[in-house]
């Protein structure tokens, strides 16, 4: 196997020093800088072992304003949003909630990883939630793995078959009546929404 | 710039203080607007008042105008006010005759509009040279400071102070809750970083403390209450019965022999519980003083009133006493040592370590007393389950540095982790892991122990355990203690099985700390631990005069350095008692006697129990000695008798009317 050499030392200039200050004051974040990299959180959480960067790594390379290895990171797409690094942490840091933020950052920014089905599905969520004020699981299930990967869904017909002729599928979009105020209020609470990266139509 | 009219004449100085002053408040201007006030017949601006030139100005003047009064404009009275006064005082004038106003602190430091500052500071002085006129001269009363010292606590701390204090001449009460001296270091084998052993520095001091003919040595005692004022302590002390007589016992240890319970039975305290006592005990063969005691919570006599009593048949001293009742003990000294140490931290209060499930989790302490060959198991690690471990890993900071528990690093337990791990190794030769978040050893020859074990083969892995489960994910976990953490340095989580694990549990406040506290009048930090008077400049005085701390009630410390400051404390409560007298300020309260209507309602007020009541002349009378000068009963009382020295009626009110005068 062939070995290969890059460089992996870091130049300041590829720090961005209005990172950490910009996520600090998110709400959740702002004991950002508190973080005495003790490792706990990584040593608790149940997703930290696929992960490429462990969430301890991660309050470190926000801290230190390295936002494109961030965002680029699998670990804020993986994270499940259990809550238990918050709980353990002690030094009271919500790396949950920062975790947000930082996932927030990557939509906004279109950082994320392309074909990654978790952003997609957060986008896709949203936009049916907009739209028609209800989940229709099929439509989303499908709007997904078309955006991701198709293939993948096609292996899946049988299991589509199976949850469409037990009921558990249905193919009526749902939908609440007065849709129009619910986009009203989510354009009004969008403001903010689209400034921590949701989606924008 | 004479203006000398009355019989008063002041002298007015305002001090530059560098540009601490001059930057924000024109003191020319001020000097200038002193030299038109009533009464003063010298104004002078000065560069630094407290510096020799500054205070000889003053003398001058005096001599020199036949000045009477002095107000200095400077920084605050807890700084210069001694310094100023000593100077008037020099010059043949009543200290109490000089005042300072604070226009440092109260204008230049907090104001930026120089003119309204410089004005400020005019409405100050005219207040000052207002009041001054009234001041009388007064004297300071001498106390006389008794020579004894107590000291509550006999760990090394109070040890080395009792010890200290008593080659002086002088005459120690020590007072320790247990049966034993010794405190924690009693416990351990070895002492980091040197790995001398304990017993072998400690046991020789807590015999010359026994045998110390200035030391009276009170174990299994406790105080119960402390009244009086520096120099002149008045102090009760509760002696707990032993049910055998201290002077008979020479802890030959028959009766232990002899007692119905033929097998130890009972939790051994001193051994964390890891072995078994019988009712009648000693706590370790060379407890001190070495006399056996009776726990009546385990004696048959004492559960049941049934017991043959072999032990009292057994003892050829007839040392015996089951009639013994507590004693209390009234003893005078001058000053007070509190060295009442630590406690460690409860792990039971940290769940996911495990301590209290898994039998193979362990406390530090626990572990002390397993190395040592004195302890339960003679210097042998066997686990609760009876095995020898083949891996331990050790947790560095439980409970410390971590908001949900304590907050503070506890010193000490890098290190003693780091002698605990080469002590496993010796003993058990067992694979050792030291999980730690940072190696804090900073110390003399502290790094040099971290590498010679680094050397010794110690497995370092830096991380914060997040569990400690017995969940096994692999063959190689079946049966073991799988300690889950990143390893931060690495950058992955790892899974460790180890047979034990050692919990380095931090050091915290005792329980009965805020009891403590309140009976000698001293102060708590935040955490709990006594608070000194400076962090830096005074790390053993307390807010009470003639109180002072030593050890681990304190703060987390090592052995090397509560020795230090039990030396540092020992050191200041001979320097009270050799200049044998205290001088106390004279701004305390007195009473107008033939106004007093003898109605009471002062005495209960005076938080310093200052105020009792003649019965004869039916009168208050305030104890010169005690009174601190607060000022409550002043202010309560009805007829308006009390006056405080310093703050008479005039002296305030002329101050009042001269700051308002231009509003
Ligand atoms: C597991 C462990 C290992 C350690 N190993 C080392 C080491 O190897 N080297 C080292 O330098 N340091 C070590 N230390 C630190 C060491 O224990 C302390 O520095 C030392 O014990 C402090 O002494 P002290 O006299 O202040 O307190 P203590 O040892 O706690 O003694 C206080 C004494 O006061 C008594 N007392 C408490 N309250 C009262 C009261 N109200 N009235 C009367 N008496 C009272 C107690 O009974 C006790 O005897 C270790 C600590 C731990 C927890
Ligand atoms: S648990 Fe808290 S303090 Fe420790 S590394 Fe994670 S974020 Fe930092
Ligand atoms: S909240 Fe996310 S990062 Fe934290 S422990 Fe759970 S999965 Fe891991
Ligand atoms: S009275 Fe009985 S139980 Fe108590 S110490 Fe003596 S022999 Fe033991
Ligand atoms: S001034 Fe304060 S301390 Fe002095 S006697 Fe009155 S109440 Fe007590």
């Amino acid at each position: 196997m062939a070995v290969r050499v890059h460089q992996t030392i870091k130049y300041e200039a590829e720090a961005d020093p209005t990172f950490a200050p910009r996520i600090k004051e998110k709400r959740g974040c702002e004991k950002l800088e508190a973080c005495i990299q003790c490792g706990t959180c990584s040593g608790v959480c149940p997703l930290s072992i696929y992960m490429d960067h462990t969430p301890r790594q991660v309050i470190l390379l926000t801290r230190s304003g390295f936002r494109d290895e961030i965002l680029k990171s699998n670990t804020i797409w993986l994270c499940a949003s259990c809550y238990e690094c918050t709980v353990s942490c002690p030094k009271d840091i919500r790396i949950t909630d920062i975790i947000y933020s930082l996932k927030q950052e990557a939509i906004q920014a279109r950082a994320y990883p392309r074909r990654f089905p978790i952003p997609v599905l957060a986008r896709e969520f949203y936009k049916m939630v907009r739209d028609f004020g209800r989940t229709t699981e099929s439509f989303l299930v499908v709007k997904l793995l078309m955006k991701t990967n198709i293939l993948a869904g096609l292996k899946m017909w049988k299991l589509g078959l199976q949850l469409v002729t037990s009921g558990r599928f249905g193919f009526t979009p749902e939908s609440i009546k007065n849709r129009r105020q619910l986009q009203q209020i989510l354009d009004r609470v969008g403001d903010d929404n689209g400034k921590n990266g949701g989606p924008k139509k | 710039m004479e203006n000398g009219d009355s019989k008063v004449r002041i002298g007015f100085y305002v001090c530059h203080c560098g540009t601490n002053i001059a930057h924000t408040v024109d003191v020319a201007s001020v000097a200038k607007y002193a030299a038109g006030l009533p009464g003063v017949v010298v104004a002078r601006d000065y560069k630094y008042m407290c510096s020799d030139p500054g205070q000889d100005l003053i003398g001058e003047d005096i001599r020199e105008h036949g000045l009477n009064r002095i107000v200095v404009a400077a920084c605050s009275p807890c700084l210069h006010e001694a310094t100023f006064r000593t100077a008037t005082a020099r010059a043949g004038l009543n200290p109490f005759f000089c005042h300072l106003v604070n226009i440092r602190e109260h204008a230049s430091w907090v104001h930026t509009d120089r003119a309204a500052a410089t004005e400020k500071v005019q409405d100050l002085v005219r207040a000052a040279c207002g009041r001054v006129r009234h001041h009388k001269a007064l004297e300071r009363k001498r106390v006389t400071v008794r020579p004894e010292v107590l000291i509550v606590g006999g760990g090394i701390a109070g040890i080395q102070a009792a010890l200290t204090i008593a080659e002086s001449g002088k005459k120690v009460y020590l007072v320790e809750r247990e049966p034993t001296i010794g405190g924690h270091m009693a416990m351990f084998d070895k002492t980091f970083p040197t790995l001398d052993c304990a017993a072998c520095i400690l046991t020789p001091k807590m015999s010359q403390v026994k045998a110390h003919p200035n030391i009276t040595l009170w174990t299994y005692s406790e105080v119960m209450g402390v009244e009086g004022f520096v120099g002149n302590f008045k102090v009760k002390v509760r002696r707990k019965p032993r049910y055998v007589n201290e002077e008979v016992c020479v802890g030959c240890m028959e009766c232990i022999e002899a007692c119905m319970y033929k097998q130890p039975k009972f939790d051994d305290e001193f051994n964390q519980r890891l072995g078994k006592r019988k009712p009648v005990y000693i706590p370790f063969p060379q407890a001190t003083p070495k006399v056996v005691l009776i726990d009546p919570e385990t004696c048959l006599h004492f559960k049941t009133g049934k017991c043959k009593q072999p032990c009292i048949a057994s003892c050829s001293r007839n040392a015996f006493d089951f009639n013994a009742e507590e004693k209390i003990e009234d003893v005078e000294v001058g000053a007070i040592i509190v060295a009442t140490g630590f406690k460690p931290f409860d792990p039971a209060r940290s769940p996911k370590y495990g301590y209290g499930h898994f039998p193979n989790v362990y406390t530090s302490l626990e572990v002390e007393r397993l190395v040592n060959a004195s302890g339960p198991t003679g210097g042998e690690i066997v686990m609760r389950d009876g095995r020898k471990p083949k891996s331990v890993g050790i947790v560095h900071c439980v409970g410390s540095r971590n908001l949900q528990t304590n907050r503070w690093c506890s010193k000490v337990c890098c290190m003693y982790s780091l002698k605990l791990a080469h002590l496993i190794k010796e003993h058990a030769g067992a694979e050792v892991y030291n999980f730690y978040i940072d190696m804090r050893t900073p110390g003399k020859g502290y790094e040099e122990f971290y590498n010679q074990l680094l050397e010794e083969g110690v497995h370092f892995v830096r991380g914060k355990v997040a569990e400690v489960t017995d969940w096994a994910m692999t063959p190689e976990e079946e049966g073991k203690l799988v300690m889950r953490v990143e390893d931060t340095l690495a950058g992955f989580v790892r899974r460790i099985p180890v047979d034990m694990v050692v919990l380095s549990v931090g050091l915290e406040p005792r329980e009965d700390s805020q009891e403590v506290r309140r009976m000698f009048n001293i102060s708590c930090s935040s955490e709990g631990f006594f608070l000194e008077r400076h962090p830096k400049l005074a790390p053993v005085d307390t807010a009470t005069d003639g109180v002072y701390l030593a050890g681990a009630c304190q703060g987390p410390k090592d052995i090397p350095d509560s020795v230090a400051q039990a030396g540092a404390a020992a050191a200041q409560a001979m320097a009270l008692i050799d200049k044998g007298y205290i001088e106390m300020e004279p701004n305390t309260a007195f009473i107008e006697e033939k106004e007093c209507s003898g109605c009471k309602s002062c005495i209960p007020l005076c938080p310093y129990t200052a105020i009792s009541f003649n019965e004869a002349t039916v009168k208050a009378v305030i104890n010169e000695a005690l009174c601190k000068g607060c000022g409550t009963c002043v202010a309560a009382c009805p007829s308006g008798s009390i006056k405080q020295n310093l703050f008479e009626d005039v002296e305030i009110f002329s101050e009042i009317e001269e700051v308002l005068a231009n509003a």
